[in-house]
């Protein structure tokens, strides 16, 4: 039964990259905007996370739950930090060239990898408790991390609000609206700038949490937003631009490719990747689910 | 009293004794004297580069400069090296070659430093090695690993590469021959073994000594799969599970850092110690990193005879000293780039000593050179030699993990020390061409 234990790898890793491909999906669909701070914003919930949990890890009486619960601290810095770069960059750059947007997130995704150092140093953070706590359970003979579960169900969780959010709320009604055409929402006297503000917020919190999960799994450190920002792009370029359902089924499909991949062609593990999104794009340039 | 023939030569022949006795003193103070007079009164400037920030500093870097600036702290209050204080500049190896290219060029030609102590990284070391000779500032490189940094194309290979660049410890061929050493002596009846490394060339070079020793002093043995993740990864569930699934007694690694933290936590909540052991090549800090949840029974090497146990702190005095004496200012037992800083350190130091002692005054950096070159040295790890290539040649120590009551993290035991002639290669022959030249 190891291929049962393959397929829950490629889960878990689906539910990583879900959570980080939904955010940019998020801004990108309701605000036309690539941002390639999107790592930062993940790096940014690793390392508050990271550091709750070695701060309260230190503390003597500190209740274990409080650990996990200490999770949702990385996903809200990200978003206020998200908050911050939405009103001080994003939004002077509505309505110009893509280029600019562009250069301005690449320039944020710079200042934001001095300013993770110039905060929390150049060392590596290891905050493995909520891991290490939880051990391990045994699926049909194997033995599995019985954290990566909860990663996987704190991510079905999540998705499933923000899918709720977007299509049952009023709210999410109107972010759609703006997505679809942001013209007739400004002229129907929708609120661009509150609705783009909290579709940012939304967007860098989800990242945020994403880094923050992970945190308890990997040392984190600096260029940790890289790898996530690069895969996040290909199961946009699969999926489709602006697709919450693109980004979940895109993210399905790079988890479990990546996870057989590793078994049947290590070699070319990376590769395989970006082969997919390449044929993607040559095929069906919009994605799976784009419009 | 009366005075015999017999003490009067006695008395003659003493005072005779004392003028010329006297005489050499006047001389030797004389030369000494002069010596001094051609040491200058400013401090010798040492820079140390290691990584400060990012993933390598706190398994590698931040250990080498805190050694840095204990040995110098401490030669300093011995009086500093011929007299001379050690002014130390640390700096960050972060920010990749291009950056530390720049940063020697400003050590050697603007801050004027006296000799380079440094890089982790094997592509720092090849990058900024060649400034030594096209600069003329002396380059120690003191912890970098790979076995091409003073080897030619083919052999035999002309030496030095460099003629005021040399390497202060032992590469990466001393860790790799011992794990596979270690294996045929402990495992001899293993089948299988597989590879999980870097995608970068230290993991490649790495498995590719190690696959080609083990090949060679087991040749029945199969690989069942080699495994190539990216520096960095956060997720190894999927490797690990291969691993499981390709069923390899023993598999071999070269992950450090962060990186061999996370595969190894992974693996542990997969599943992976329960079915077979791994090697780990330069893995001596990783248990200290983990702790007890370090599994038993792994195979460790100590990137040379690096090992706060060994050689027998009551057996080798230097050993105990620095064991205490970092332990007493940094709460850890040293791990090997600790050792490896103190032998770049102690390297420069003999070398200046040996050659002042020849000029007589301050030595050029040519002269220290040419003093580096053969040169012999107790370290706490034992005895350092720095061959005509330029490169240090050490024995290696491998053991087997085992938690004790006594340390927080498993420590080795058994160990096994593999001299330096079983590991290191011949000067002048290529690493590659000498194993594939072993008759087993």
């Amino acid at each position: 039964m190891q291929w049962f234990i393959y397929v829950l790898n490629g889960l878990y890793f689906t539910a990583f990259i879900f959570l980080i491909s939904l955010g940019l999906n998020i801004i990108l669909g309701v605000m036309g905007i690539l941002n390639l701070a999107h790592g930062s914003l993940y790096a940014i919930g690793a390392f508050m996370a990271a550091w709750v949990i070695i701060t309260l890890s230190g503390l003597k009486g500190v209740p274990v739950p409080l650990l996990y619960i200490s999770l949702i601290s990385g996903a809200l810095l990200a978003g206020f930090v998200g908050l911050i770069i939405e009103r001080v960059l994003i939004r002077p750059m509505y309505g110009r060239a893509l280029e600019y947007q562009l250069l301005i997130t690449f320039g944020a995704l710079l200042l934001f990898e001095d300013l993770i150092k110039l905060v929390w140093g150049g060392e590596a953070y290891y905050a493995s408790q909520p891991f290490d706590i939880l051990g391990k359970i045994q699926i049909l003979g194997n033995a599995y991390p019985l954290y990566f579960l909860l990663v996987i169900l704190v991510t079905l969780i999540v998705g499933s609000a923000v899918w709720v959010f977007i299509t049952k709320t009023k709210m999410g009604i109107m972010l759609r609206a703006l997505s679809l055409d942001r013209e007739m929402a400004t002229a129907l006297g929708l609120e661009i700038d509150k609705l783009s503000t909290i579709a940012f917020v939304l967007g860098a919190a989800l990242a945020g949490l994403a880094g923050s999960l992970i945190a308890p799994t990997t040392p984190v450190l600096l260029g940790f937003g890289m790898e996530p920002l690069i895969l996040a792009f290909i199961v946009v370029v699969i999926g489709g631009l602006g697709s919450l359902k693109g980004a979940f089924i895109g993210s399905v499909i790079v988890g479990q490719i990546r996870s057989i991949g590793i078994v049947v062609f290590p070699e070319i593990e990376l590769a395989i990747l970006f082969l997919i999104a390449a044929v993607i794009l040559v095929v069906k340039p919009e994605g799976l689910f784009g419009r | 009293m009366e005075k015999s023939r017999r003490d009067f030569l006695k008395i003659t022949g003493g005072v005779a004794a004392g003028f010329v006795l006297a005489g050499c003193r006047q001389e030797q103070e004389k030369v000494v004297e002069e010596r001094k007079a051609h040491i200058p009164k400013s401090p010798v400037r040492i820079a140390g580069v290691s990584f400060l920030t990012g993933v390598a500093a706190s398994p590698f870097g931040i250990p080498g400069d805190n050694t840095f600036r204990m040995l110098v702290d401490i030669i300093n209050q011995q009086g500093g090296i011929l007299g001379r204080k050690i002014e130390f500049l640390s700096k960050d190896e972060a920010g990749g070659v291009d950056t530390q290219v720049k940063l020697a060029r400003k050590l050697i030609l603007d801050d004027r430093v006296d000799v380079i102590l440094g890089y982790i990284s094997s592509g720092d070391c090849e990058a900024v090695l060649p400034l030594s000779d096209e600069l003329g500032g002396l380059i120690v490189a003191y912890d970098c690993g790979t076995h091409k940094l003073m080897e030619g194309s083919s052999s035999p290979y002309s030496f030095p590469k460099y003629k005021l660049g040399f390497r202060s410890a032992a590469h990466l061929s001393i860790d790799n021959i011992g794990l596979a050493l270690m294996i045929k002596k402990h495992f001899p009846n293993i089948k299988a073994i597989a590879g999980i490394n870097p995608d970068y060339a230290w993991g490649r070079d790495s498995w590719a000594v190690f696959e080609a020793a083990i090949k060679k002093l087991m040749p029945n043995i199969e690989v069942v799969g080699t495994w190539w993740p990216p520096l960095f990864t956060t997720d190894y569930t999927a490797h690990i599970s291969a691993l499981i699934g390709a069923e390899p007694d023993i598999v071999h690694t070269s992950f450090w850092g962060g990186d061999a933290v996370t595969f190894t936590k992974q693996a542990l909540g997969l599943g992976l110690f329960s079915k077979m052991r791994v090697a780990y090549s330069r893995g001596e800090p990783i248990p200290q990193e983990i702790g007890r949840d370090f599994p038993e029974g792994q195979i460790i090497g100590c990137a040379g005879p690096h090992y706060f146990l060994y050689p027998p702190p009551d057996k080798w005095p230097l050993n105990k000293w620095f064991v205490e004496e970092y332990s007493k200012r940094y709460g850890k037992y040293p791990t090997y780039p600790c050792y490896h800083a103190y032998q770049a350190l102690y390297s420069y130091k003999a070398a200046v000593e040996k050659a002042g002692s020849i000029v007589g005054g301050w030595p050029t950096v040519e002269e220290v050179a040419k003093m580096m070159s053969g040169l012999s040295i107790q370290t706490p790890s034992g005895h350092l030699s720095i061959m005509e290539n330029h490169d240090g040649v050490e024995d290696v120590v491998v053991g087997i993990t085992k938690l004790t009551p006594k340390y927080p993290f498993p420590i080795l035991d058994p160990i096994e020390v593999f001299p330096a002639h079983m590991v290191n290669p011949p000067v002048g022959i290529r690493t590659i061409d000498w194993i594939n030249s072993w008759e087993v």
